[in-house]
């Protein structure tokens, strides 16, 4: 398959990225690991007019941190993300997460910003355009139809991040940058919830890092991926859990979510009522299992059938918890 | 489109400087397979999941269909051509053929710099870890049995 035609623009500082983005006037789409992005616009998804890569901007690469936060360059690998001793010890679901993106080959490319910024993906959407030329545009592809739910008023396709939902359950942030201004959100944030446009972020706009708050005490956390192929395969449903304890082993703070049940992450808000303050036990863990059942939204449209996807949710969510308990120390 | 031009580039494949003239629209398997002709690395799936295209840059293996040639330049660029010395192949080649882990070859050259990368970085893998670092690539003559063999053969 070829890439259709572009114009391409190669910044090697950030200054000169946000400059052209504003240049531009928003028509400068960044490229970062190009996993995503080219077999899109290979596929006649998406047309940008200018390709902007970011692979030589160094200072948006790597992992730094001080007493209070973790820093991730929007440009690191995943394989780098999965490798850090420092991830692997004290942010285990994050550097679990990035593990358990693609392959090897794909992680050495894939970025943290472009894993997080990627668009959901449907059945009936991600598909050539010799297959889709034969029907109405849907509603992602700007038409008013939903092939996976005939007769509906919206877009369901699927978020399927593997970073996003585990980097909630840190707690973590973004930064976000234009040229002249910066904002720092919390991750959920950066999700409409809306299958159609899914990532809220302007398009003169650059998500340059990711910050971590580091969590105080004792804590564990977990991520989940349901697939057919332990290999490359996006999640068709995926569970982070974080997990914090006091010293008699009650529950300080807990978080789960959801990844590839929804246009978003879904926060399992029910699992701080149900767990604070309690031992982690089976009937506790079953009830937030339940809860994340109810709150995924699920249609026929990708690798296997809801029903089965939605019934994996209960199971992915317990095994993340019970991982993240295991993992604490 | 209008306007896209042509660009001189410099790619450094297998120890050499190669000036190409093309479109900033070039993978970097288009411009290994059409203008330097090495048409050992492979076109499959052209998304990245196969794994036939597969180079190493830097030491590391990458998907060539996901990368566009300009943004290869400055970088070291292993192909399959690139790992015999003279007529001599490399031992993982040997290997590959010695174990029978070649069917019908469309896999072998991911497969062998996959497996290259994996021995350059941990000279003694676990069965685990060879079936974890190729398991970007796919044999749809499902010869995966050998192609293990043939990389634990190269470990020792």
């Amino acid at each position: 398959m070829r890439l259709p035609s572009f114009n391409y623009l190669e910044p090697i500082t950030l200054t000169d990225a946000l400059n052209l983005m504003e240049e531009y006037h928003g028509r400068a789409q960044p490229l970062a690991g190009g996993t995503e992005l080219l077999p899109r616009m290979k596929l006649g998804l998406t047309h940008p007019t200018y390709l902007m890569s970011l692979k030589e901007i160094h200072e948006l690469k790597g992992i730094k941190s001080n007493k209070n936060e973790l820093y991730i360059g929007g440009m690191t690998s995943l394989r780098e993300i999965f490798l850090s001793t420092l991830l692997q010890q004290k942010f285990l679901a994050i550097s679990e997460a990035a593990g358990s993106v693609a392959a090897p080959p794909l992680r050495n490319m894939g970025t943290i910003a472009g894993n997080l910024c990627q668009d959901t993906r449907c059945f009936f959407y991600n598909q050539s355009y010799f297959w889709r030329r034969g029907l109405k545009p849907c509603f992602k592809a700007g038409g008013n139809v939903c092939y996976a739910v005939p007769g509906s008023k919206k877009c369901f396709s699927v978020y399927q991040g593997d970073l996003a939902p585990a980097l909630i359950a840190f707690n973590a942030k973004v930064r976000i940058e234009k040229k002249g201004s910066s904002r720092i959100i919390p991750i959920e944030e950066l999700f409409s919830g809306k299958g159609e446009k899914p990532i809220v972020i302007a398009d003169d706009e650059l998500l340059t890092q990711v910050i971590v708050p580091i969590p105080e005490g004792i804590y564990g956390s977990s991520y989940r991926k349901f697939r057919l192929r332990n290999a490359l395969d996006y999640p068709l449903v995926s569970a982070a859990a974080f997990l914090a304890i006091d010293s008699e082993k009650k529950v300080k703070s807990v978080k789960v979510v959801l990844g590839a049940a929804g246009p978003a992450p879904v926060i399992v808000k029910e699992a701080e009522d149900i767990l604070k303050g309690k031992k982690v036990e089976e009937s506790a863990i079953n009830e937030i299992a339940e809860a994340a059942y109810k709150r995924a939204q699920m249609v026929d449209n990708l690798g296997l059938p809801a029903s089965y996807r939605k019934k994996m949710v209960r199971v992915f969510t317990k095994r993340a918890i019970e991982n993240a308990f295991n993992s604490i120390k | 489109m209008k306007g896209m031009k042509k660009e001189l580039i410099t790619l450094r494949v297998n120890n050499e400087d190669y000036e190409i003239f093309t479109y900033p629209n070039k993978t970097l398997l288009e411009v290994l397979r059409e203008d330097l002709m090495l048409t050992g690395t492979k076109e499959g799936c052209s998304e990245g999941a196969c794994g036939t295209c597969t180079v190493l840059m830097d030491g590391k293996p990458i998907r060539s269909c996901l990368m566009l040639a300009v943004e290869a330049q400055g970088k070291d660029i292993t192909t399959i051509e690139g790992l015999s010395e003279d007529d001599e192949l490399h031992p993982i080649q040997k290997n590959f053929i010695e174990q029978g882990a070649i069917q019908c070859g469309f896999c072998t050259p991911g497969m062998i710099l996959t497996a290259k990368a994996l021995l350059d970085e941990n000279p003694r893998p676990t069965e685990d870890d060879i079936k974890v670092a190729i398991s970007g690539n796919v044999c749809r003559c499902t010869g995966y049995a050998k192609i293990v063999k043939a990389i634990k053969e190269s470990s020792k």
